[in-house]
């Protein structure tokens, strides 16, 4: 059963948090492959509107899964950190809320950019 | 050591733990993937944030490109610590599934003796820990020059 304080089980967590590296190993390759010089392009050509637009709209799927896969990934190692160093039972959830909120945050964000696009 | 010089170390906290004292390369390693980790964690929020003025159509996004670039080398020169973190992390999180998901790369377990050397920095793990070092400063020296080019300097 989870602890008082845990929002789910830490193994299983910990199951989610390889998966999701694995996700992001295929598809942040991609996402720095299109920033790369292999590209053909310099810095400030992959920047542009017009790139960033074609890039956002034809490998959509691509960058939402890398969205979400690098928010909970990223957030829960963020968290991990956190309860690790402070060392402290009491703010374990005070943390896990704070994480929960500003993973819905992002995600939301997130969200909002690749659909309006 | 007296005992509460000991105790005195071992309650000192954050500082103290990233500090390399009588490290190994497996504790470098596991250090350097923590601070790569919460830097990348860092930057994603902000990142997030960046992208979604993209959304705001193209007037916002060049505004945002600009107020970035005003920051000159000091962009370029976050942009490689944060390539360098991606690319540590990835390829170092990669030998750590290898390790606690599949088995690998780990010596087989023995009783514990003194002087308690651990059997999982076997001679492959090493290697492993080494070549994955090797090829994240050459990806990162190849990043650094290319965010360099966007400066005009090479």
């Amino acid at each position: 059963m989870p602890g008082k304080y845990s929002l789910l089980k830490e193994s299983w967590i910990m199951i989610l948090m390889y998966t999701l590296a694995l996700i992001m190993v295929f598809v942040l390759t991609i996402h720095l492959l299109l920033v790369s010089p292999l590209t053909g392009k310099t810095f400030d050509q992959v920047l542009t509107y017009s790139y960033v637009l074609d890039n956002l709209t034809y490998y959509r799927i691509v960058f939402g899964l890398l969205l979400y896969a690098a928010v909970i990934h990223g957030l829960n190692g963020l968290r991990i950190v956190l309860i690790e160093w402070l060392h402290i039972r009491k703010f374990q959830w005070i943390i896990n809320i704070i994480i929960v909120i500003l993973m819905a945050i992002l995600l939301a964000f997130g969200t909002y950019t690749l659909i309006v696009l | 050591m007296g005992e509460d010089k000991k105790e005195k170390r071992y309650k000192t906290g954050l500082l103290r733990s990233l500090w390399p004292y009588n490290f190994n390369a497996e504790r470098y390693s596991y250090t350097l993937h923590r601070i790569t980790g919460v830097i990348l964690a860092l930057y994603l929020i902000a990142h997030v944030f960046e992208i979604y003025h993209f959304a705001l159509g193209p007037v916002a996004w060049e505004q945002t490109i600009a107020l970035l670039g005003s920051l000159g080398i000091w962009e370029k020169i976050g942009l490689w610590i944060i390539a360098g973190s991606a690319l540590y992390h990835g390829a170092n999180g990669l030998r750590l599934i290898l390790n606690e998901v599949f088995g690998m790369l780990l010596g087989k377990p023995v009783l514990p003796e003194y002087p308690y050397t651990p059997t999982s920095l076997s001679r492959n793990q090493k290697i492993a820990i080494y070549v994955i070092l090797a090829i994240v400063i050459a990806l990162w020296i190849w990043a650094g020059l290319y965010l360099l080019e966007g400066l005009g300097i090479i």
